[in-house]
Formats: C-alpha cells, sequence, structure tokens
C-alpha cells in the first residue's frame, strides 16, 4: 500500500535510525517469576515503601 | 489588528496549550500477532478519557530482505471502533520517518506506529511556562532499570550484613 500523498517529500521528524529499545523488551518478556517482578516494581513506585531513601 | 497579527497570536495560543507528542513503535514477531480488539478497546477509552488525542498512526510490515511496507490505517478495511480515530489523524510522520521506525524492527515483523498527544499534560505544562519555568530534560524510567535499582541497593544491603 502507497503511503499518504502528505507524507511524501517531507522532512521528518523523527530525525534518525530508531534502535531497538532492549531494556524494554527484557523487561515485558515473561521471565522465571514475572509476577514476583511486577509486585517489586509496585513497591518501588508506591509511596512510603520502607527500606528505600533516596541518597544524594 | 491585522489578520496576519491575529493569525501570529491563534498560532501562538494553539501552540501553548499543545501537550507533549510520543510515540512508540509495538513489534509483532512474525507468527506471534493476536489481535482480539482488546488494543483497540484500551486506546480508545484513552481518547474517550480526554487523556490523549492519537496523532498518526502506521502499520510497518519489515520484509525478509529488509524492505518495508507500509500501510495507512485508511488502508485497512474492518477498522471497527478505529474508525472515529483515523478520521481525525495528521499525516505527521514523513516517508523519511518510516525507514528510521523500521530501522528498530526485524525482518518478518510487523509493527504499529502510534503518534499521540498527551492531552492531560498541556495543562501543567502551559502553566509552567506561564510561570517562566523551562523544560530543560524529559525522558522514561524503564521498568527494567527500576528492577536493576532495586536489585543493586537488595545486594548492597546484603553484603552489608
Amino acid at each position: 500500500m502507497p503511503l499518504g500523498p502528505g507524507r511524501a517529500g517531507r522532512v521528518g521528524v523523527i530525525g534518525h535510525p530508531v534502535a531497538k529499545t532492549a531494556v524494554v523488551a527484557k523487561a515485558v518478556t515473561p521471565g522465571p517469576a514475572p509476577v514476583a517482578k511486577t509486585a517489586v516494581v509496585a513497591a518501588a513506585v508506591t509511596p512510603g515503601r520502607a527500606g528505600r531513601r533516596r541518597r544524594i | 489588528m491585522t489578520d496576519m497579527t491575529t493569525e501570529l497570536i491563534d498560532q501562538h495560543t494553539y501552540l501553548d496549550s499543545l501537550g507533549p507528542i510520543d510515540y512508540i513503535v509495538v513489534e509483532f514477531p512474525a507468527g506471534a500477532s493476536s489481535f482480539t480488539g482488546e488494543m483497540s478497546e484500551a486506546l480508545l477509552s484513552l481518547v474517550d478519557a480526554g487523556t490523549i488525542r492519537v496523532v498518526d498512526v502506521l502499520i510497518l510490515t519489515k520484509n525478509e530482505d529488509g524492505s518495508v511496507d507500509a500501510m495507512e490505517l485508511s488502508d485497512i478495511e474492518q477498522l471497527g471502533p478505529l474508525q472515529r480515530v483515523e478520521a481525525q489523524l495528521a499525516e505527521l510522520l514523513a516517508a523519511e520517518d518510516v525507514e528510521h521506525l523500521a530501522a528498530a524492527m526485524d525482518p518478518g515483523s510487523t509493527a504499529g506506529v502510534l503518534i499521540w498527544e498527551n492531552l492531560w499534560a498541556a495543562p501543567f505544562a502551559s502553566a509552567a511556562r506561564r510561570s517562566g519555568g523551562q523544560l530543560i530534560a524529559t525522558g522514561r524510567i524503564p521498568i527494567q532499570a527500576i528492577i536493576a535499582s532495586i536489585e543493586a541497593d537488595e545486594a548492597n544491603a546484603t553484603e552489608g550484613d
């Protein structure tokens, strides 16, 4: 199928070839314990999680 | 005020209220896609809630020889509920963007490219600009990076025991 005529001959908005986001692909690939990982991440982004303090 | 001045003010007002534009490329490896309409429903619920506005959509197929075929949403015969999204699309992506986006794809795969405006962010961004703020950095934290950070913390805690 051809692209829409409005897309031809224009300067693009992406600007460079895109690389596959390996880190995201790895995160969403079911591992040995995807449920456990989900719980850990959920805890990390939940306010008031004990035992984790910002160090600057 | 001249018509041109009015037009410039209108453009500035529009730009000031525009939310940030994001994109994703979702790849479906050969033989692994299972389209049930679930993705469409989830997308439309975000549109209906006023969370996002869909700006552009393309379906890309990367052939085994590396060539890429692009399909417009309007080329799909049975669009179903996505038809109302298709009617409001802007052709933001240029032909050269197709090659750039397809660079991330594996041969034999199909990918959906989605570009959207974050309507939810527009009022906050606009308020920040009116307050004199300037966006100097933006990004996304991959879930894997959060997991790695937690695991590193846990490893450090174990060493300290």
